[in-house]
């Protein structure tokens, strides 16, 4: 059932620019020049209950305004939003009950309390019944392992275990649908290791349609089958996240160590990335793989090889600088 | 409701967490009592009475006046919104299934009700320590009219807080019209310049106004004065409170829509 939909949504803010200097900022009491930033674009979107969906884009491409948009933080410009039969931006008690937000760099809890004190608000906030509360509170207690905390000042607890609690405060009251804005941003990698564990499991058991903000895409590539890039506010993939990463991830990273000196030249096209007597490391088209470890094994002694996927960064680099128009067509 | 108790008993918690906060906090309430207890003390001298109150009754006037100005705690909450608009952070109280203002105003109760609770136990061992002879009345519809005063003058103050606290949606910084707040109320009760001093069509003029009722009148009538004066500050801090209440409705459905959510 598609429970999101937007049509023709678009964002733009008026923003005023200052001329630098003393001079500049005495001028702009008088006359300011003003900006209109497009943030979203004509952005068409069907989103279907249970679905998990990554959102990616560079800084600045419109993630985020999205995502308030659909909140009903913020008005669109034009277009038309609705999100589970409800117009976002009227902002209903009905609606505000059926789903959540975590954004990574703000915090719902109170920081001089403990979380538990923040639970017991929401409680009453989101008009949850004692019983789904107890039932609910233990189930996230024993899925992210915070007993031992959950009494504790807020302020004295580590990004990664405050950021359990802010999914927990975001869960308490059952949200169909739930927006998460770099929830695993400035975590180590456990920390995100173990976020992306509840998450999947809260969209497995529990239903929870996710849409999910990141700009880690380990995020995106263990949590989302679906992936929506966006680009200066324009829609310019919708798909399937492994088909985007076939078209993409173009290259891989080849490392043959020797036993003995080796000046091993061939005229192959690649990269190389590092070379010595007794290592050579190289990026290659993935079509020419197989050919070229072919060519290696046959024509020298080896010590070991190691074939890897090129660098996520790369591949996120190649796809947000391609022409959008260009990338639906290839893809479809 | 149950929402906005809980709320109010979340800040009253978080007062408590600091310990030497509260404390200082108490004893600061002890010491303002003390400073009023030698000034006036001075004051008078070896008169008995002053512009007709005695040394109890002033002492008893200030106490009361400064006890009904602390409990009103809004000012903090309309620079909180304000500064939460400007940051963003406005953002997760607009998603929370509830009333916007009176969650804020159940904020300011629960720091009001902390005041109330420490400082007034506070304040009542050092009257009995300094054995002031309390000039309270005892006349039960003056003690009820100014309770009524008293709470519809902390939802005033509350309203006109909020109201400029919601005006960062346009202005972003709300600081000027905080300062023209503090200003007006600093003039209309008297501590500017003694209302004694200034004509009376001005002092008529500032009945109007809701300030002089908000703890001037609720003060002087739990000392058993000025009851003539009940009915019109009842009516005139209900018409501003209401005139508000109108006022911030069009404000936030005409300034929401110009909120960023910046920063997030």
């Amino acid at each position: 059932m598609n429970i999101i939909h937007t049509k023709n949504l678009t964002k733009t803010y008026i923003r005023f620019e200052k001329e630098e200097g003393l001079r500049g900022s005495i001028k702009s009491l008088f006359k300011r020049e003003k900006i209109v930033k497009t943030a979203v674009n004509n952005f068409n979107l069907e989103i279907n209950e249970g679905e998990f969906v990554g959102l990616i884009g560079p800084n600045g491409a419109g993630k985020t305004t999205l995502m308030k948009m659909l909140t009903g933080i913020i008005s669109p410009s034009s277009g038309t939003i609705s999100v589970l039969g409800y117009v976002p931006n009227e902002l209903k008690n009905a609606y505000k009950k059926q789903f959540s937000i975590v954004m990574g760099q703000k915090s719902q809890l109170f920081q001089d309390l403990s979380a538990a004190d923040t639970f017991l608000l929401l409680k009453e906030i989101y008009d949850i019944p004692e019983d789904e509360y107890r039932k609910n509170l233990k189930y996230f207690i024993d899925l992210f392992s915070i007993a031992d905390y959950l009494n504790v000042q807020v302020r004295t607890l580590s990004l990664g275990e405050r950021m359990k609690m802010e999914l927990v405060a975001a869960l308490l009251h059952n949200p169909r649908i739930l927006f998460l804005d770099e929830p695993t941003i400035g975590l180590d990698a456990v920390a995100q290791k173990q976020i992306r564990g509840f998450l999947k499991e809260v969209n497995r058991e529990k239903g929870t349609t996710i849409l999910l903000t990141s700009h880690y895409m380990d995020d995106i590539k263990s949590l989302c089958k679906r992936c929506i890039v966006v680009n200066n506010g324009c829609k310019i993939y919708d798909g399937n996240l492994e088909m985007l990463f076939d078209r993409y991830q173009t290259h891989k990273m080849i490392t043959v160590t020797f036993d003995e000196a080796t000046s091993y030249i061939h005229d192959f096209n690649v990269q190389i990335i590092e070379r010595n007597p007794f290592k050579l490391s190289f990026m290659a088209y993935r079509k020419d793989v197989r050919h070229i470890i072919n060519c290696i094994m046959t024509e020298c002694e080896i010590k070991d090889i190691s074939i890897e996927e090129e660098d996520i960064g790369n591949v996120v680099e190649r796809i947000y600088s391609d022409k959008g128009g260009a990338l639906i067509e290839e893809i479809f | 409701m149950k929402k906005y108790f809980e709320t109010a008993k979340v800040l009253f918690k978080a007062q408590l967490v600091y310990r030497f906060d509260t404390i200082t906090s108490i004893i600061f309430t002890i010491s303002k009592v003390f400073l009023a207890y030698v000034l006036w003390g001075a004051i008078f001298g070896k008169q008995s009475v002053v512009s007709g109150f005695t040394f109890n009754s002033m002492l008893s006037y200030y106490i009361i006046s400064s006890f009904i100005n602390q409990l009103d705690q809004s000012s903090s909450t309309g620079w909180q919104i304000s500064n939460e608009i400007r940051n963003g952070g406005f953002s997760k109280y607009i998603i929370k299934p509830m009333n916007i203002f009176g969650y804020f105003t159940a904020q300011t109760a629960g720091v009001s009700a902390f005041l109330l609770f420490f400082n007034l136990t506070a304040a009542v061992i050092w009257i009995f320590i300094f054995r002031v002879d309390f000039a309270i009345t005892s006349n039960g519809w003056y003690i009820q009219s100014a309770s009524v005063l008293i709470l519809l003058g902390l939802l005033f103050m509350m309203q006109l807080n909020y109201f400029i606290g919601i005006l960062a949606f346009k202005f972003l910084d709300t600081g000027i019209f905080m300062m023209i707040k503090d200003n007006i109320v600093q003039f209309i009760i008297g501590s500017l310049i003694p209302l004694a001093l200034l004509p009376s069509g001005i002092i008529k003029t500032m009945t109007f106004f809701p300030f002089y009722y908000v703890s001037y009148l609720p003060t002087m009538l739990l000392l058993g004065r000025n009851g003539n004066e009940i009915f019109s500050g009842i009516v005139i801090l209900l018409f501003w409170n209401a005139a508000f209440g109108l006022l911030i409705s069009i404000t936030y459905k005409r300034l929401k829509s110009r909120y960023d959510g910046v920063g997030i």
